[in-house]
């Protein structure tokens, strides 16, 4: 145990600074959270009508599968074969790059 | 420690909760500030530059949970804190004229008068205002850049990152000087990674506004050994 002889007086925290503290601490959360919340709630927002767009568009779609696609089919038809061909494996894959440095 | 501080009175410069609090920012802010200029300056390939994020973030979550019990179960001293960085007075404008006497001893070998200080002289009251505020804009950009970066506002996550970036370069160079003056006051440092006190006649020298003012006499017997002496 550690030996010494004196002390610090005690700090005596008066019930204004207290009030002050808390108010202040409180104030800070408050806002954080209405925060955070707000910007996720927006973005679930944008999300939810971003998926309400796109099954509006399916639905108005007289294809609605890629592989049924007319351009793309006649693509293969004419150019690349089929999926998965080569050329398309070297048009249409892409490739790793390190943008690490770049962010 | 000699034989004459032995025996003569010591004070209680660093409470236990303070002293955790410290380690708390050794093991916390310490790591996050070294692996800050890591991240800031890429030197590294693209695993150590991940891997530096990681002790990034632990580093973080120390700082910021040891902030957190700091305050919920040492108010009283994070008061005093703030009480001490915010109490300026003619003093603490003629320390800071001759610089606290540091340069002219450290570079000329010379002690000069110096204006007497309470338990924080007035750089150290500089860099707790420092340390209070960027601490606080440090911990709340840094999370708001982790948690929200892809949902919140460009803009906004834009200038946290820059505050984080300008802030983190000075708190962090400044945790160097705080380091070497550590160090440098060599009592200081065997108090804080001690036992928390302060031969009496050391913190008179140091801190003579604090002894005369702020410190009193242990009260009960339990913590004073035989043979230790109570200064007049």
């Amino acid at each position: 145990m550690a030996r010494y002889d004196y002390v610090e007086k005690a700090v005596k925290v008066s019930r204004r600074e207290f009030l002050g503290i808390v108010g202040v601490a409180g104030a800070i959360l408050w806002t954080g959270a209405y925060v955070a919340t707000d910007l996720v709630h927006d973005r679930n927002k944008y999300i939810k009508m971003r998926a309400q767009g796109i099954y509006k568009d399916d639905k108005k779609s007289k294809v609605r599968q890629s592989h049924n696609n007319q351009a793309v089919t006649d693509m293969y038809k004419k150019f690349a074969h089929n999926p998965l061909s080569h050329l398309a494996e070297e048009l249409f894959h892409t490739k790793y790059v390190n943008r690490t440095r770049l962010v | 420690m000699s034989h004459h501080d032995e025996h003569s009175p010591r004070v209680l410069k660093h409470p236990l909760i303070s002293r955790l609090f410290h380690w708390g920012l050794i093991f916390g802010f310490l790591p996050a500030a070294l692996t800050g200029f890591f991240i800031w300056l890429k030197p590294f390939g693209e695993d150590l530059q991940n891997l530096i994020m990681q002790i990034h973030i632990v580093g973080a979550c120390i700082l910021t949970i040891s902030c957190i019990l700091y305050t919920i179960f040492g108010l009283d001293r994070i008061v005093a804190f703030v009480r001490r960085i915010f109490t300026w007075d003619k003093r603490d404008t003629a320390w800071m004229l001759v610089f606290g006497g540091y340069p002219q001893k450290m570079l000329l070998g010379k002690t000069i008068p110096v204006p007497p200080m309470g338990k924080m002289n007035s750089g150290q009251k500089q860099m707790g205002i420092m340390m209070l505020f960027g601490g606080i804009i440090l911990i709340v950009t840094g999370w708001s850049l982790y948690a929200f970066l892809p949902v919140a506002p460009k803009a906004v996550m834009y200038w946290f990152d820059m505050l984080h970036l300008v802030i983190g370069i000075f708190l962090g160079l400044c945790l160097f000087a705080h380091i070497f003056l550590g160090v440098y006051n060599w009592g200081e440092f065997l108090c804080m990674f001690g036992d928390g006190t302060q031969p009496l006649h050391e913190a008179e020298h140091h801190n003579p506004v604090w002894v005369a003012n702020e410190i009193e006499p242990v009260k009960g017997d339990q913590t004073v050994r035989p043979g230790s002496q109570q200064a007049g």
